[in-house]
C-alpha cells in the first residue's frame, strides 16, 4: 500500500471519530473568517467613520480573541490526534516503520484534516457571509444596507492565521514522533493502569484548586478603581488554574472516598458508575477542566453580550428622555415654544428648568469645559413630578449634594471615593448618585449637582443661570417638523434634537450580537469537545459492558449505569460553570456599576443548560449505540 | 440418585450454517445435574464443548431440544425472564476473568450482589466471608492489575458464588493459569462443592483440571461418549481419564 493510500485510509476513519471537533474548527474558523470580512468588507462605513471605527476595533478585539482560542483549540485537536497516532504507532514500528515516516504519516494526514477543516471553514463563511451580516445587523438593531461582498484577503488571513497556527502544531507532533522512543509508542496503546492516585497528593491539589479559585473570585469582584483591569486578568488565570486543580484534585478526591465507603457504594448501579467515574476523572481530568473553562468563557461572553444590550438600551432611553431640549437665557418661554412645536406635533410631557453654571474661578473643579453646575433641589422634584421619573431623594444638607450622573458603559473608577466639591471656599460632600435622566442627553454633557433651595439660592449670584425648556413629543419620529419652528424663536440659544433611529450607540449595540457570536464559538468548542471524548471514550468501554453482559448483568442496568455516569459527566463542569459565571459576571457588574446582573446571569446559564442538555442527549444515545447497547 | 435434578439437558441439538451446508456441532445431548454435582466436560477440539457451554448460559439458542433449569425450559424463555435467571441462578467463569479493570477487587466481587439490590452491609460480609475461603482477603482492595493471574480466577469464582447461583458453569477457568494456581483454584472450588455451597458444570481440556470432579463426561463429535465417575483417589481417577483418552484417541489439547 502507498504512503498516500494509507494516510487517506486512516484520514477517512478518523474523520468519522472526529467529526464534532472537525465541525467545530471549521465553525470556528468560520466565525472568523466572517469577523474579518465585516471589517475589510467595509459593510459598517455606511454608519459613519467614528461609528464604524469603534466597531472594527470592538471586532478586531474579538477576532483576536477567537484566534487565540482556535490557537489553544488546534492544540488541543492535533494533541489528541497525535495521541490516537501514537497508539497504532506501535503496529507501524513493528511493521519496520522508521520513526521520521510515521511523523510524516501523521503529518500528512493531521493535514488533511486541517485542510478539511479549513475548506469547509472558509467556505461556509464564505456562503454564510451575508446571511452572517443580516444575523449581525439584525442582533444589534442597526440600520445599514447589506450587500453580499467577501473580500479575498479575509480569506487569505483567515488561511494565514489558521495554516500558521496549525503548521505549529503538526510541526510539534511529527518532532515529537520522532524523538520519542519504540517502547513509549508501544506503551502508548496499554491501557490506562494506574486508577487510584495519592490521597495527599489529590488532597493537596484540592486545597490550590479551592484556595485559588477563592483568590479568583474576590479579586473578581473586589472593587478596586483603576486596578480592575490587572485584577481581573489575574483572577482570569487564578480561575482557570484553580479549575484544574478541581478536576485533578477535589474531584477525584471526593470520589475515591466515595468509593472507600462501600456502605454507599453497593446501592445498585452505585458500583458501576462511581467506579467509572473515577477511571473516567483520572483519564481525562484535563479534558473536563478545559470544557469547563470554554463553558464558563462561553457563558460569560453571552453574559456580556446581553449586559451591553441591556445598557445600550438604557443609554437610548436614557437620551430619548426629551425629544427637544432648548436652551435659553430667558425664564418662562415655556408657553411660547410649546405653542411652536404644537402648531405641527404634540407633545406628550415637558419640563422646564434653572440652572446655575458656576464659573471655574470660583471651584476646585481641574476640567476647563465641564463647570459645575447646580440644580435646585425642588426643581428637579419639579422635573421627575412633570416626566414620571422617579425621585426618592431626601433633601440635601447645607454642606452636601445628590450628584446626577449619567449611565456609563463601563468605567473603572473607584465606587469607594467619595466625591466632594468646593464651590467658593465651601465643601460639598455627594450623599448620594443617581442616573434618572433628569435632564435628558444634556446631562451627559454635564456635571451636575442638586443642591438644597437655600444653598442654590446663596450660590446663584455667583453663577450664570440657564433654562432648560424640554419636550418630549408624542411621535418622536416627527422630531425634524418642529425644528423651524423653534429656531425662528428669539428665546431659543440652542437646540439638542434627539433622532430617535440614530445610530450613535451602533457599536455597543453589535458588542451584543458579536458576543453572541463568540458565546457560539465556545459553546460549540465545549460541547464538541466532551462529546467527542465520550464518543471515542465508548469504544474503550465497549470491553467492559461485554464482561458485564457476560457475567449476567440486565442490559436495563448497565443502561442505568450509564445513564447516571453520563449525567455526572455533564453535571461536574456545568456546576464549577455556573458558581464561576457568577463571579465572572460580578466582575463585568462591577465595571458597568451596577449593583448585579444576576437576571442576565441566570439567562445566560440556562440557555446554556440547554445546548449542554442537547448535547448530554446525543452523547448518551452515541454511547449506547457504541458500546452496542 | 435422591438428590434434586438442577439442570435437565433432553434431546440437544445445534446446527450452524446454511442449509445444505451445514454443520451439526451437537447431535442430540442427554443429561442431567442434580444439586452438589461437579462435572467436567471434556472434549477435543471441535467437540463441542464451548457450544454447549454458551447454549446452556442462554447466550446461545439451541436449534432442538430443551434445557430445564430449575424445571424451567430456558429455550421457551423470553429475553426479560432470561435475563433474571442468568442474574439469578446462574454464575459463570470463564478463562479470561473478565474482572472490570476500573474497580477493586472487593467491589467487583460485590458487583452481582449490589446490582440486585441487596443490602450493603450484607454485601460487605459475604464479600469478606467468601475471600477468606478463597485467600483473597489481603487483596481486596486491590486492583485486577496488581493481582496475579490465579488471584483473580478466584477473584471472579467468588464474585459468581456470591449471588449462592444454583449452578456455576466454569469454561475453561484454569485455561490460563499455572499449575500451582490452577490446584489452589481447583481446590477451592472443590471445597465449596463438598461444603454443598455450589453445583458446577466445568468445560475444560485440562485432564488434570478435570480429575478434581466428581464425573467426568467426555464429549465428542456432538455427543457424550462416555460418563466417569470418580473412585477413591483423584490420581486413581485421573489416570482413568488418561486411558479413557488414549484408548479414544483424540488429542483433547
Amino acid at each position: 500500500m502507498s504512503m498516500f493510500k494509507l494516510v487517506f485510509q486512516n484520514f477517512k476513519s478518523s474523520f468519522k471519530s472526529y467529526l464534532s471537533l472537525i465541525l467545530s474548527l471549521s465553525f470556528t474558523t468560520m466565525i472568523l473568517s466572517n469577523f474579518i470580512n465585516l471589517v475589510s468588507s467595509g459593510i459598517l462605513d455606511q454608519l459613519g467613520e467614528s461609528q464604524s471605527q469603534n466597531i472594527e476595533i470592538v471586532i478586531q478585539t474579538l477576532s483576536v480573541v477567537i484566534a487565540c482560542f482556535m490557537l489553544f483549540f488546534v492544540w488541543y485537536a492535533t494533541n489528541v490526534f497525535l495521541t490516537k497516532r501514537k497508539k497504532e504507532i506501535g503496529i507501524y514500528v513493528f511493521m519496520g516503520l522508521s520513526n521520521q515516516k510515521i511523523g510524516q504519516l501523521y503529518m500528512l494526514e493531521t493535514s488533511l484534516i486541517g485542510g478539511v477543516s479549513l475548506f469547509l471553514g472558509v467556505g461556509f463563511g464564505i456562503l454564510t457571509s451575508q446571511l452572517f451580516t443580516m444575523i449581525l445587523v439584525k442582533l444589534s438593531d442597526i440600520a445599514i444596507e447589506i450587500k453580499f461582498k467577501f473580500t479575498i484577503s479575509s480569506v487569505l488571513i483567515t488561511c494565514m492565521i489558521f495554516g500558521i497556527i496549525y503548521l505549529i502544531f503538526v510541526i510539534k507532533g511529527y518532532i515529537n514522533i520522532v524523538r520519542s522512543s519504540v517502547l513509549e509508542m508501544v506503551s502508548a496503546n496499554k491501557q490506562n493502569e494506574y486508577v487510584k492516585q495519592n490521597v495527599i497528593v489529590l488532597l493537596f491539589k484540592s486545597i490550590i484548586g479551592v484556595c485559588f479559585l477563592g483568590y479568583g473570585f474576590y479579586l473578581a469582584v473586589k472593587e478596586a478603581g483603576m486596578e480592575v483591569m490587572g485584577n481581573v486578568l489575574i483572577a482570569t488565570v487564578m480561575v482557570i488554574v484553580g479549575i484544574y486543580m478541581l478536576f485533578g484534585g477535589l474531584i477525584p478526591f471526593i470520589f475515591q472516598r466515595l468509593a472507600q465507603n462501600k456502605r454507599f457504594l453497593y446501592k445498585k448501579e452505585r458500583n458501576l458508575w462511581v467506579n467509572r467515574m473515577i477511571f473516567r476523572v483520572k483519564k481525562n481530568y484535563r479534558t473536563y477542566a478545559m470544557v469547563c473553562v470554554l463553558m464558563l468563557c462561553s457563558v460569560t461572553a453571552l453574559g456580556f453580550g446581553f449586559a451591553m444590550k441591556e445598557r445600550s438600551d438604557q443609554i437610548n432611553h436614557f437620551e430619548n428622555t426629551y425629544t427637544y431640549q432648548i436652551m435659553s437665557k430667558e425664564k418662562g418661554a415655556r408657553q411660547a415654544f410649546t405653542s411652536l412645536i404644537e402648531r405641527k406635533n404634540k407633545i406628550k410631557y415637558s419640563s422646564e428648568v434653572e440652572i446655575a453654571v458656576i464659573p471655574n474661578e470660583y471651584t476646585d473643579n481641574v476640567y476647563k469645559n465641564t463647570p459645575y453646575t447646580l440644580l435646585s433641589y425642588s426643581a428637579a422634584k419639579k422635573i421627575a413630578k412633570e416626566t414620571g421619573l422617579p425621585f426618592a431623594y431626601g433633601e440635601p444638607k447645607d454642606n452636601e449634594f445628590i450628584e446626577l450622573t449619567h449611565l456609563y458603559l463601563m468605567s473603572f473608577a473607584d465606587e469607594q471615593i467619595k466625591t466632594s466639591h468646593t464651590i467658593n471656599q465651601t465643601m460639598y460632600t455627594s450623599m448620594e448618585k443617581t442616573n434618572e435622566p433628569y435632564l435628558g442627553y444634556m446631562q451627559e454633557q454635564m456635571e451636575c449637582m442638586i443642591v438644597n433651595d437655600h444653598v442654590y439660592q446663596t450660590l446663584k449670584p455667583l453663577a450664570q443661570c440657564m433654562y432648560f425648556y424640554n419636550f418630549k413629543l408624542a411621535s418622536a419620529n416627527h422630531f425634524e417638523q418642529s425644528v423651524e419652528d423653534i429656531q425662528s424663536s428669539p428665546f431659543c440659544d440652542g437646540l439638542v434634537k434627539i433622532n430617535p433611529k440614530r445610530n450613535e450607540n451602533a457599536w455597543i449595540q453589535i458588542l451584543f450580537s458579536v458576543s453572541f457570536f463568540v458565546f457560539l464559538v465556545f459553546i460549540f468548542a465545549s460541547g464538541s469537545i466532551l462529546f467527542m471524548k465520550i464518543y471515542n471514550d465508548a469504544f474503550e468501554e465497549k470491553e467492559r459492558y461485554r464482561i458485564l453482559s457476560k457475567i449476567g448483568v440486565d442490559k436495563k442496568i448497565q443502561s442505568k449505569a450509564i445513564t447516571k455516569e453520563l449525567q455526572i459527566a455533564y453535571a461536574i463542569p456545568l456546576i464549577i460553570m455556573t458558581i464561576a459565571s457568577f463571579f465572572s459576571l460580578k466582575a463585568l457588574a462591577n465595571v458597568m456599576l451596577v449593583p448585579s446582573l444576576v437576571t442576565i446571569n441566570i439567562w445566560s446559564i440556562l440557555i446554556s443548560y440547554v445546548f449542554f442538555g442537547l448535547c448530554y442527549f446525543a452523547s448518551k444515545a452515541i454511547y449506547k449505540k457504541n458500546i452496542g447497547l | 440418585m435422591s438428590e434434586k435434578t438442577i439442570l435437565e439437558v433432553k434431546n440437544l441439538f445445534k446446527n450452524y450454517g446454511t442449509k445444505g451446508f451445514q454443520t451439526n456441532v451437537l447431535k442430540g445431548l442427554n443429561f442431567a445435574i442434580h444439586e452438589h454435582d461437579f462435572i467436567a466436560v471434556m472434549g477435543p477440539s471441535g467437540s463441542g464443548k464451548t457450544t454447549l457451554m454458551n447454549l446452556l448460559s442462554t447466550i446461545d439458542k439451541p436449534t432442538q431440544g430443551a434445557i430445564f433449569l430449575e424445571g424451567k425450559d430456558l429455550t421457551k424463555l423470553k429475553n426479560k425472564e432470561l435475563s433474571k435467571i442468568r442474574k439469578e441462578k446462574i454464575g459463570f467463569i470463564f478463562q479470561d476473568y473478565n474482572l472490570l479493570d476500573t474497580m477493586t477487587l472487593q467491589d467487583n466481587i460485590a458487583l452481582p450482589l449490589s446490582l440486585n439490590g441487596v443490602s450493603s452491609t450484607e454485601c460487605i460480609q459475604k464479600v469478606e466471608h467468601l475471600a477468606k475461603a478463597f485467600g483473597l482477603k489481603e487483596h481486596l482492595k486491590k486492583y485486577p492489575y496488581q493481582l496475579s493471574g490465579g488471584q483473580k480466577q478466584r477473584g471472579a469464582t467468588c464474585r459468581a458464588l456470591i449471588t449462592e447461583p444454583k449452578i456455576i458453569f466454569a469454561d475453561e477457568p484454569t485455561g490460563a493459569l499455572d499449575s500451582k494456581s490452577s490446584h489452589d483454584l481447583l481446590e477451592c472450588l472443590k471445597q465449596v462443592n463438598e461444603k454443598g455451597q455450589a453445583t458446577i458444570l466445568m468445560v475444560t481440556h485440562d485432564t488434570f483440571s478435570a480429575s478434581y470432579a466428581k464425573e467426568v463426561y467426555i464429549l465428542s463429535d456432538g455427543t457424550i461418549k462416555c460418563k466417569l465417575t470418580k473412585g477413591q483417589s483423584r490420581k486413581e481417577f485421573y489416570d482413568r481419564i488418561i486411558e479413557m483418552q488414549t484408548s479414544m484417541g483424540s488429542d483433547f489439547s
